[in-house]
């Protein structure tokens, strides 16, 4: 006799089903479907998305719901994870004592060290001292250009110039004598005037040499060595760049100092342990890992990672109705990253890259309310509806529908709160584990480092390969191939960094290379998939070590992504595993692998 | 404290027939028939020696050089842009009406598409022009210079539109059909 | 500084910073064609038929025949009676057009004969309350209507939505939509549609786009109707365009085929702002958009210069002239959506007094439209009255006792069909797995003015549904079925009873509109029988007693209240 059987699987953010036809122990797979998980995973608001699964399936499959026999729900348990990031370093520039912003057109080669002066007091300046032009807002290059002419003329040495506009070039090719010249100096005003300063240019294509060399600079001020031990943040700062300017104050300086950020407190292992957070992923990671299994984590009041992990816990309480002292974070990852941030103290809009650690957390309960979601669904549809398994081994059986894959094998979901690792040994016994940071750790990763404004964007180059549009023609792939159109590209997209979604290239607003943000893209990726594939795998891996593993199969939505399972394979490659994207039934590719185990294992227990 | 607003005056010296050049560092800026003779000022009164002056500081700011074409058989923006785009060394060019209307045009794209529009001339200003100088060489230069951002003002049509239709037959009067693009020296000049 | 500026007077500083000084004004250059109505350079009327065919028209031969003469004189005019039509004198006709005791259909008879020469003629010897007069009669539909805009200045569909639900409830019978963002259209046009219907059942919408798009979305059913297909009164402008009156009429037919209301916009000014006016008065050419109209067999015509309107508005005489391009339509049995749509003064008295000669004798839709949104996110560039007009408006109505078409709605009401617009929408997106709609954004749009009130969306996973709605093929079938399954039973039903007009073709009739029990009310059923005083439409009855009540009226009964 067939009968009709559809498997759900709630996940965190999308509900699949999938129909089959069962008789006796032979199952044969009609249709699937997919819908958006509604409400947290594992708690009552999940019916709505499930009944509608279960009814796009069969509107597939063209069955009716009248003939459906039993729906078998996935035991899930509410994952609720969180995000965090927090600056712990910070560049201040006092007295104004550096132009460091590096603006696209200097003007000029070379250096000019000299006394600052105001253009207009440039009248009163005395031909004895060479002087550095400060140039207010307001005054026409065509102006600048004559004033600085006139002054040379008198036998004033005008040695340097700092402008407000972006007028470097247009004032150095009106000039008899070129001299260097650094612009776009929103506050110019506020460059100290009497002060001994140096300008220095590089040629295009090259970096400055003196002022962002220690003993360059002490040769232009004559330092002693206590002074230049002092200015060497200052040379630091200006590091890369094709101009600087210098200005030397009685107490100017540049600091790089670091932002105490809170304390992260982990318990587990009957020992609670504490970390600053400033101290960065390495050291929180090295914590966490002395204090493992974690029984919980807080962080201190008031600080972004202290109010994300209440926010998880609030938001679990919120779900499952268990009092917030009773959730515990059981994982939490640390990301070292850095954001361009504006320079506190800056004329320019300069920016530093400052550190940041991104933190995930992650908390579950083993309060599941399925039982609740199973009854209204079998209401909804008139018929059956049963707990059909646990989310991990039902991962692990549909999984193993994968061809060429046997016991022991271990699962890979890459999802988008948390990465979850399920094996299942020789004997049939399955682990599971579940830890913090996905898709959406990476997405925020690169958001940040490209200063994204758009979260969209940041997606967007998280999920497509890149490429550059070198004319109206023709685009040159992140790879380097190139590949031609017939038809122009739109003028949008033209002379830009795109991504290259379906839709076709997409611009992403950003001065930065093809290979930048390649390179951004892979680090983010690489820094929480790969790490997080070692991690989990090390806790369901037998004795924790890799090389116990055969076959490892990669799951979920981001498994789907053009480069993560070759990140993740290339990493286990030296272990001697065995590592794939999984093609459940076949043909099902990454999806669909619990709802198809919880079939399969329906089928099994009705003929056995 | 800064020196007072120099008046300029802008002459149009031809040079010769305007001939397609070869050097990939250079945009072509592109004058509709009346610009600089029969009118010297925008819509709303930027002087065209100063529309002038501030494209090309844009354009050499960026190190990038400038060749200046009339063209005198059309008075269409988009036709007069992509017949400076297809004499420009770098494909790149910049369209100007009289009235200030301009557009950044490049000569694979079709005649009535381009790189950017600046369709609203009573809102463009001299430091929007410097900006559209500075787009245009830095796509010259294989760079991708964000967009200057276009503004709008619902009410630009209640008090320019008739203005603006005004100037354009004006502009219409002084083609001269048949005439090939001229190359042309702008002379800035102080009065 | 020497020089000494020439001194005013405060009379002078007064009114040198009032706002109708902001306003452009420009003299007239008849030669070029910038002229309202009055030129020296259009030509005298005349007509030449051989053969039952006209082979001379207002001066010019047939061998000598642009391709606007030739469509209007081979479709737009009716050749038996044209050489007697034009034998009449112009004052004449000017006169039957303002004689109460000369039926519309007596008129008809003369006008169906007419050059666009000779329409001019008649209606340059017409002040602007004889054209007043004129509409009052010619207007092809006896009950005056309005139509509102609903955008988003951020594409925010569930802002469409609920203005749309606000719009259709406080009485616009029509509702339009466009898009910063045109790929943004699918959503915006499927939540046009769902806020009209939830508002008041039967209102038409439609979303301006470019014409393949627009069609489609057309006959998909997803909007109830077309507007935005621009016809203009030379050669030149038109092939600029890459267009001709033929293949405007084929756009047309396709409309037809379906069953699907559909008009041509056109308007004063817009070929003189193109610079291809070849001399004429902005009214000669306009007039001869109106005949390529009626040439092309559509119903209606949107005219009043619409998006040109400060070019007339800037001659002497030029909004007298806009008043007449919407008689010259209405004149020859078309359906008038009259103009007042575009930004057009900074000055309240100019906006009021330009939509005088609509409002006070009734068109068939007097505004096309007003901007049920506030004008900051008026996607068509702005409108000549918006939601911040509508207690003005309002009062207007009931100081003069005219029907413009729109009511006060209590705000109780109003918050409850905006709250129903946006739950309606929400449940359809989220049974046609198109991108969320948060309860939070339900609440805000609820009680928002524009659309910095609501929560930003997220704008790619919009633009990912809307290419996924035109993907997948879903039709205004499918979302008469999602909005049935979600319990939006009475919503299903007003949208899947609009569709069902396109089988019966009834919305094909000049003028038609549909009433609040989905009567479709045309200029066959509901024809305009002005004869006087007395007769024709009137505001009185239950529809008075609506337009009496206003934000504040103090009770008669008990003075310390109000009535609302």
């Amino acid at each position: 006799m067939n009968r009709l059987v559809v498997g759900v699987d709630i996940g965190n953010s999308t509900t699949e089903a999938c129909v089959a036809s069962v008789s006796g122990g032979s199952v044969e797979y009609l249709g699937t479907a997919l819908t958006h998980t509604t409400g947290v995973k594992g708690t009552p608001e999940n019916t709505e998305g499930a009944v509608d699964a279960v009814r796009r399936a069969l509107v597939g499959a063209r069955r009716s719901p009248a003939d459906l026999d039993v729906v078998l729900l996935n035991e899930a348990t509410p994952v609720i994870s969180g995000l965090a990031m927090e600056t712990i370093s910070e560049t201040i520039i006092t007295e104004s004592t550096m132009i460091g912003h590096n603006p696209e057109t200097p003007g000029g080669v070379g250096l000019g060290v000299g006394t600052t002066v105001s253009l207009d007091g440039l009248a009163g300046a005395s031909p004895d001292e060479p002087v550095v032009v400060v140039v207010p807002g307001g005054w026409d290059f065509d102006d600048v250009a004559a004033e600085l002419n006139a002054a040379a003329e008198r036998g004033v040495p005008v040695v340097a110039a700092v402008l407000a506009h972006d007028d470097a070039v247009l004032v150095v090719n009106r000039l008899r004598t070129p001299i260097p010249v650094v612009d776009e100096v929103a506050a110019v005003a506020k460059v100290p005037l009497g002060m001994h300063a140096a300008v220095e240019v590089a040629p295009p294509g090259r970096t400055i040499r003196t002022l962002s060399d220690s003993y360059g600079l002490a040769s232009v001020f004559g330092l002693d060595p206590e002074q230049t031990r002092q200015v060497s943040p200052v040379a630091r700062a200006l590091t890369g760049n094709r101009s600087a300017v210098v200005v030397r104050t009685p107490t100017g300086d540049v600091t790089d100092r670091r932002i105490p950020v809170g304390t992260l407190t982990l318990t587990g292992a009957g020992k609670t342990l504490q970390v600053d957070v400033d101290a960065g992923a390495d050291e929180i990671m090295d914590t966490l890992d002395r204090v493992q299994p974690l029984d919980d984590a807080t962080g201190e009041p008031g600080t972004h990672v202290g109010g994300m992990l209440a926010q998880v816990r609030d938001t679990m309480t919120d779900v499952t109705g268990q009092p917030a002292a009773e959730i515990r974070i059981r994982d939490v990852l640390a990301v070292d990253t850095f954001v361009p941030n504006e320079v506190r103290g800056g004329l320019a809009g300069e920016v530093a890259l400052e550190n940041a650690v991104a933190l995930a957390a992650m908390v579950r309960t083993s309060r599941s309310r399925m039982q609740v979601v199973a009854d209204e669904v079998a209401e909804a549809l008139g018929c059956r509806a049963e707990i059909g398994g646990i989310e991990g081994e039902m991962a692990v059986r549909g999984a193993l529908t994968t061809p060429g894959t046997d016991v022991p094998i271990a699962v890979l979901d890459l999802g988008g709160g948390s990465t979850d690792a399920a094996l299942l040994d020789r004997d049939g016994v399955c682990t599971a584990v579940h830890v913090a940071g996905a898709g959406e750790l990476v997405t925020k990763l690169i958001g940040s480092e490209l200063a994204l404004e758009d979260r969209e964007v940041a997606e967007s180059v998280k999920r497509h390969p890149l490429a550059k549009v070198e004319s109206f023609f023709h685009i040159r792939h992140e790879d380097g191939t190139v590949q031609f159109f017939t038809e122009p590209l739109p003028p949008h997209v033209f002379a830009r960094v795109v991504a290259m979604t379906p839709e076709g290239p997409a611009p992403i607003p950003t001065r930065a290379s093809v290979d930048h943000v390649r390179r951004i893209r892979r680090e983010a990726k690489r820094r929480v998939f790969v790490v997080n594939a070692l991690r989990a795998l090390r806790q369901v891996a037998p004795r924790g070590s890799l090389r116990m593993l055969d076959f490892v199969v990669l799951l979920g939505g981001s498994a789907l992504d053009f480069e993560i399972p070759d990140l993740i394979a290339d990493a286990l490659a030296g272990h001697g595993v065995v590592c794939g994207t999984g093609n459940v039934h076949g043909n099902e590719g990454p999806r669909n692998a619990v709802a198809a185990g919880l079939v399969d294992a329906h089928a099994d227990a009705v003929s056995g | 404290m800064s020196a007072p607003a120099a008046v300029r005056t802008l002459t149009l010296k031809e040079i010769g027939p305007a001939q397609r050049a070869s050097r990939p560092d250079e945009v072509v800026i592109a004058v509709s028939p009346a610009f600089a003779e029969t009118f010297t000022r925008t819509i709303v009164d930027v002087p065209h020696a100063e529309v002038i002056r501030q494209v090309l500081a844009g354009i050499e700011e960026q190190g990038v050089t400038a060749r200046m074409v009339k063209v005198w058989d059309t008075a269409d923006l988009a036709a007069i842009a992509h017949t400076g785009a297809r004499l420009s060394g770098s494909g790149i060019s910049i369209g100007l009406l009289s009235r200030g209307t301009t557009m950044i045009h490049q000569r694979d794209l079709p005649r009535l598409s381009n790189l950017e529009l600046f369709p609203q001339s009573p809102l463009l200003d001299a430091e929007v022009f410097r900006r559209i100088g500075s787009n245009a060489a830095q796509y010259a230069k294989g760079e991708s210079p964000a967009p200057v951002p276009t503004r709008n003002d619902q009410m630009a049509r209640p008090r320019w539109q008739a203005k603006a239709a005004l100037l354009h037959l004006k502009e219409f009067e002084c083609i001269v059909a048949g005439r090939r693009p001229v190359e042309v020296e702008p002379v800035i000049s102080r009065a | 500084m020497t020089t000494t500026q020439p001194r005013h007077s405060r009379r002078t500083e007064i009114l040198e910073d009032r706002p109708v000084n902001l306003d452009g004004f420009v003299e007239e250059w008849p030669e070029k064609g910038l002229v309202a109505m009055e030129s020296d350079f259009d030509p005298a009327p005349s007509v030449r038929v051989e053969d039952g065919r006209i082979v001379e028209l207002d001066g010019r031969a047939r061998a000598d025949f642009d391709f606007m003469d030739t469509f209007i004189a081979d479709h737009a005019i009716d050749v038996e009676t044209t050489e007697a039509s034009m034998a009449v004198p112009s004052d004449e006709i000017a006169r039957m057009l303002i004689n109460p005791t000369v039926s519309r259909q007596d008129v008809l008879a003369v006008t169906r004969g007419l050059t666009p020469a000779k329409i001019l003629d008649v209606v340059k010897l017409m002040n602007v309350v004889e054209i007043m007069q004129g509409m009052q009669k010619m207007r092809a539909r006896r009950t005056p209507a309005n139509q509102g805009h609903s955008t988003s200045a951020r594409d925010n569909p569930l802002q469409v939505a609920v203005d749309a639900a606000e719009g259709a409830l406080r009485g616009f019978a029509e509702l339009e939509t466009t898009l910063g963002v045109l790929r943004y259209a699918p959503l915006v046009a499927i939540a046009l549609q769902v806020g009209a219907q939830v508002g008041r059942g039967g209102v038409l919408t439609q979303c301006a786009l470019e014409e393949a798009t627009e069609l489609e979305l057309g006959m998909r059913g997803i909007t109830a109707y077309a507007e935005t297909i621009s016809i203009y009164g030379t050669e030149s402008v038109f092939v600029d365009g890459d267009d001709t009156p033929w293949s405007k009429s084929f756009l047309a037919s396709a409309y037809a085929s379906r069953g699907i209301k559909m008009r041509f916009t056109s308007g004063t000014g817009s070929e003189v702002q193109m610079g291809n006016a070849e001399g004429k008065s902005m009214l000669y050419l306009e007039i001869r958009c109106v005949l390529m109209a009626k040439g092309a067999g559509v119903q209606g015509l949107q005219n009043g210069s619409i998006s040109c309107i400060g070019v007339p508005g800037a001659m002497p005489g030029g909004i007298r002239a806009v008043a007449a391009e919407n008689l010259v339509a209405s004149m020859v049995d078309l359906e008038c959506a009259s103009g007042n749509d575009q930004s057009f003064s900074h000055s309240a008295m100019r906006r009021t007094a330009r939509m005088m000669p609509q409002l006070l004798p009734g068109t068939d839709f007097v505004c096309s439209g007003y901007s049920g949104v506030p004008n900051a996110d008026n996607m068509f560039a702005g409108s000549n009255f918006d939601t911040d007009d509508y207690d003005d408006w309002n009062t207007i109505q009931r100081d003069l006792q005219v029907d413009g078409g729109l009511r006060h709605i209590r705000e109780d009401e109003i918050l409850q069909v905006r709250n129903k617009a946006a739950r309606a929408l929400q449940a359809l997106f989220a049974e046609l797995d198109l991108p969320r709609i948060t309860d939070e954004e339900v609440e805000a749009a609820t009680y928002a003015n524009g659309s910095e009130d609501y929560p930003e969306r997220d704008v790619l996973e919009d633009l990912k549904g809307a290419q996924s709605v035109m993907d997948r093929g879903i039709t205004g079938l499918d979302l008469v079925t999602a909005l049935e399954r979600t319990g939006f039973h009475d919503v299903a039903e007003n949208l899947l009873t609009v569709l069902r007009q396109r089988v019966s073709g009834d919305l094909l009739q000049t003028s038609a509109i549909l009433t609040h029990d989905f009567v479709p009310l045309s200029a066959i059923n509901d024809a305009n029988d002005y004869a006087g005083p007395g007769t024709g439409y009137r505001l009185q009855g239950e529809r008075w007693e609506q337009l009496k009540k206003l934000r504040h009226v103090t009770s008669a009964e008990n003075p310390e209240t109000e009535v609302s």
